[in-house]
């Protein structure tokens, strides 16, 4: 008797276990499945959280509206802990068991660069909104397939550096401290001395540090001896803060300038200490132009400020969609293919993939001035990033 | 280079120097009494650090108070610490090996915790000192002179219950002979209570000057680990040699990393193994062979 009950038991829940996979195929088609990743905790989670944030509005938006295709969109949104191997795991899970259309994200050159395998072996595409390095869409002179991105890359950011040093501060005395174990940090430097120097500016220091060092010190000192008359930092905006406020102990008064990585909301909390370096920008942060984009989004996020990673989920939003309409379908093969023919005007500036090297064509830079009083960015110039 | 850059070299390397002092006694104090090193210290620093910020940010209190708030929530977390992990232990006269054990698996727990509770976020204290001092051309924050006054004057209240009172007595009687000590009337238990409740409350302050003049995020009480290096330099289980090495050790890495910041962390290290090989006493350690 007993035996016949649990006989009956496991059948009964081998029939139930068929009709879940059943109703699972059935549901398929009814939504489009976005997937995002990104750093929701760690040193990057201001600048992930405001990416998911961002596109979660957005879609909300969108469905509101009707959805695309007439389907509406399902946001699938995971934390990469702003680690490469986590970023690796999260890209498998969206695209072997949520089988997502397209993921944006993640804000990281090093995970872009450390999830193309998955990429393509599911054939599915990431447009990066940050992501830098010049690894991520073309290596050793081969371009991925998968990877796309609506950013500028560390080459010009390197030269938008360097020319706006000379050019526009018109100094030729510029030192250098960044995080020897980073890409982004090296990408940006080496591009950095190669312009400057060219137009005939002087590197009079150049120190390093390793990512997770607290006490700058002994560089700075090192820095302050060499006299020179800015201070360029191509590293992430929590170094940013603490090189700043150890540099103001030590009687150092320099402007430094940041990269991409350093422009943040969370710098006004040194404010006095960051007040009068310069940062470089995608887009600029008090544009008048982004204005009810950042009081929709306050709105919506409790009083949240927009960081530059808003701005940037937006564009590659905008240039999703208008893929998924271009390829008609869902498809994730189609819509890495639309990717480099539609054309969409972004909030930094107007977007257009080439086919060649996956990166957006034509992008400028903006550098902005960070004002400590009226905690707030003070738009200095464009300079062109081609 | 002139002189006044080595001596600006040389405060930024007692700067440091004097936070790692504050910390190291910690480690000491444990060890002098137990025989093991209390991984868990730089947790209880980290929680240390993040009572101050909140002390600071959401319930706005003055600085005096919230610094007083973190030796009190400190010194608390570490007598829950002894409680809850080590008192088991002792009481089945557990091998120190599992001790240290406990208290790396402790140290884990307190990070993680803080990332489940709170969050991984790193947060920066409100601007409190801006203003550095100038002594002739050479330069140092009040962050960090503040540091080095609160290292010297807990180190010296500490030197003075340890050296001067009737506990004191009684702490420096069973880090020379536990046993024998509790054959004389000693209650031990009292001791190792107090001994953790001085080493949480200077881990509570070290902690937010840590996180005053630094960052406060999850995975600081990684920096306890130099810290630890500079109490086995100086003699694990001295309070003077802790105080001692981890001005040496801050003045000599900020000296190494002066000369190339990538070898910093590799001479740390280097010195603790040649340290451990050398005279595992250290400087002014009682001698033992084991020193876990």
């Amino acid at each position: 008797m007993r035996k016949s009950v649990r006989k009956l038991m496991a059948l009964a829940l081998a029939c139930l276990m068929v009709a879940g996979l059943l109703a699972g195929c059935g549901k398929k088609n009814e939504t489009i499945k976005l997937g995002w990743m990104g750093s929701l905790t760690g040193d990057q989670a201001a600048y992930g959280t405001c990416e998911s944030q961002t596109l979660k509005m957005l879609v909300e938006e969108k469905n509101a509206a009707g959805g695309i295709l007439g389907k509406q969109i399902e946001l699938i949104c995971y934390d990469t802990k702003g680690d490469a191997q986590e970023a690796v795991n999260v890209a498998k899970r969206l695209c072997a068991q949520d089988k997502v259309c397209a993921i944006i994200g993640p804000n990281a050159s090093g995970q872009c660069i450390a999830i193309q395998s998955v990429l393509d072996q599911y054939k599915i595409s990431d447009l990066s909104t940050v992501a830098t390095n010049e690894k991520v869409t073309v290596q050793d002179g081969k371009l991925k397939e998968y990877n796309f991105r609506v950013c500028f890359l560390d080459p010009q950011q390197g030269k938008i550096a360097g020319t706006f040093v000379y050019d526009e501060l018109k100094f030729d005395k510029a030192a250098i401290l960044y995080d020897i174990n980073d890409d982004y940090a090296k990408g940006l430097k080496d591009n950095f001395i190669k312009v400057f120097t060219a137009k005939g500016g002087k590197v009079v220091a150049e120190e390093a540090y390793t990512g997770g060092d607290t006490d700058f010190t002994a560089q700075l000192t090192k820095i302050k001896e060499a006299d020179p008359q800015i201070i360029f930092t191509p590293i992430f905006y929590q170094d940013f803060i603490m090189i700043h406020k150890q540099a103001r102990t030590l009687g150092i008064t320099l402007p430094m300038l940041g990269g991409d990585g350093c422009a943040s909301e969370v710098l006004f909390d040194a404010a006095d200490a960051v007040d009068g370096s310069y940062v470089i920008n995608h887009v600029s942060l008090v544009d008048p132009a982004g204005d009810s984009f950042r009081q929709k989004y306050a709105e919506k996020w409790n009083g949240a400020k927009m960081e530059l990673n808003g701005y940037m989920a937006h564009d590659a939003f905008l240039l999703w969609c208008a893929a998924v309409e271009k390829a008609g379908s869902d498809d994730a093969q189609a819509i890495a293919k639309a990717y480099c023919e539609v054309e969409v005007n972004g909030m930094a500036g107007k977007i257009k993939i080439s086919a060649e090297d996956h990166n957006p064509v034509g992008k400028s830079g903006c550098v902005e001035q960070i004002d400590g009083k009226n905690k707030t960015y003070k738009f200095i110039t464009y300079i062109a990033a081609d | 280079m002139d002189i006044q850059y080595y001596l600006q070299q040389l405060v930024n390397g007692i700067c440091l120097g004097g936070m790692y002092a504050l910390m190291s006694v910690g480690y000491s104090l444990v060890y002098s009494i137990m025989s093991f090193s209390n991984f868990a210290h730089g947790g209880v620093i980290m929680v240390g650090a993040y009572v101050g910020f909140f002390a600071l940010t959401a319930l706005k209190v003055p600085f005096l108070v919230a610094f007083l708030l973190c030796g009190v929530g400190s010194g608390l977390l570490a007598i829950i610490i002894e409680r809850l992990v080590y008192s088991p232990l002792r009481q089945r006269h557990a091998p120190s090996l599992y001790f240290i054990i406990s208290a790396m698996g402790a140290s884990i727990f307190l990070e993680n915790f803080v990332i489940a509770t709170i969050d991984g976020t790193p947060r920066n204290y409100p601007t409190l000192f801006s203003n550095s001092i100038k002594i002739g051309s050479l330069s140092l924050g009040l962050d960090s002179l503040l540091m080095i006054i609160v290292s010297a004057v807990s180190l010296l209240i500490l030197m003075f219950i340890i050296q001067k009172t009737k506990i004191g007595l009684a702490i420096r009687a069973c880090s020379y002979n536990e046993k024998a000590g509790t054959l004389m009337g000693i209650n031990s238990s009292l001791v190792i209570f107090v001994v953790f409740m001085m080493g949480g409350i200077l881990a509570g302050f070290a902690g937010m000057l840590y996180g005053m003049r630094f960052i406060v995020k999850p995975t600081i009480g990684q920096v306890t680990n130099k810290s630890f290096v500079a109490a086995v330099f100086g003699g694990l289980g001295s309070l003077p040699g802790a105080i001692i090495g981890s001005v040496l050790l801050g003045i000599m890495e900020i000296f190494v990393a002066s000369i190339n910041s990538n070898l910093r962390d590799l001479f740390v290290y280097a010195l603790l193994i040649i340290v451990l090989i050398i005279k595992p006493s250290g400087l002014m350690g009682k001698v033992v062979e084991d020193k876990a």
